[in-house]
């Protein structure tokens, strides 16, 4: 069983790099928080990325294999669908998810890109 | 206008048959009380029933009230009995309860030494700097303030691997 302080620790250091504006935040979320094995720490890193709502930070959700809305854990990927739907200014995600849709070199991610993009569409 | 003195009031009472008014009927009169009544005459007052008459013989309601008069004279005596029986009791339960409160003074020796040290340990507390009762931890406003980038991700790093140990 984890201490509850640990988890309130790495919940407040997630948080708050969702929160800091310096861009480089973004990398470090990418490089500590999404490649976790922790699913939890992977949820929370995703959903911190998209209330960034910054083309590099929602570019690792929707576009990375294993990431955001690509992750193995059906939890991960349903809680970052739902902070994409959860955005007041979509425009930003929308453009990623088209680019994706029709670029994008993996089947999975293309498909898993326009399911989101229709179901955006849609709210 | 009746005259309503006392005296002609009396008079009126006890002397019916002066009062009565003989008046002249036709034989073709409508009055539908002329032959049961008092022969066609008319009373000047309410002389139906006597006072004098009253009072030698009590009605039946009369007796009624009476005997209901005795009745509560008699519930008054077990009611009152039945007051001083519940002062009574109230008194012994007050006498309980003194006694009661005299025992809880004594138990209330132990609580009060309680207070004392909790007191005691405040006053200790409050002698120690701030920064020492409050525990240090992480918060996501000073994280989401901080400029050194390398601090926050040695600090990221870290607090993930701590979580992913005790995962193990």
């Amino acid at each position: 069983m984890v201490d509850k302080k640990i988890v309130k620790d790495v919940t407040n250091v997630i948080e708050g790099l969702g929160l800091n504006p310096n861009p480089e935040t973004i990398s470090i979320l990418e490089d500590v928080g999404t490649n976790s094995k922790i699913d939890a720490i992977r949820e929370m890193t995703a959903r911190a990325l998209v209330k960034k709502n910054m083309h590099d930070a929602l570019k690792v959700v929707i576009t990375n294999k294993g990431k955001g809305i690509n992750d193995m854990s059906t939890v991960v990927a349903m809680s970052t669908i739902n902070e994409l739907l959860s955005l007041e200014d979509k425009s930003e995600a929308m453009k990623i998810l088209e680019d994706t849709v029709e670029m994008h070199s993996d089947e999975e991610v293309r498909d898993n890109a326009r399911s989101v993009k229709a179901l955006m569409a849609l709210s | 206008m009746a005259n309503l003195s006392i005296p002609s009031i009396r008079e009126r009472l006890f002397n019916t048959s002066k009062h009565e008014q003989t008046t002249q009927r036709n034989s073709n009169s409508t009055n539908p009380f002329a032959a049961s009544s008092f022969k066609g005459n008319v009373l000047t007052a309410d002389v139906f029933e006597s006072s004098s008459k009253k009072a030698e013989q009590p009605s039946f309601t009369g007796k009624l009230k009476a005997s209901a008069l005795v009745g509560s004279i008699s519930g008054i005596g077990e009611k009152f009995h039945n007051m001083i029986e519940s002062a009574k009791a109230f008194g012994n339960r007050m006498k309980k309860w003194l006694n009661r409160l005299n025992e809880v003074e004594i138990s209330f020796t132990p609580a009060k030494e309680k207070a004392v040290s909790i007191f005691n340990s405040a006053i200790e507390k409050l002698s120690t700097p701030v920064s020492d009762l409050i525990p240090q931890g992480v918060s996501a406003k000073s994280v989401s303030k901080m400029d050194d980038m390398i601090a926050v991700r040695q600090l990221a790093t870290d607090k993930i691997a701590m979580w992913e140990a005790a995962e193990i």
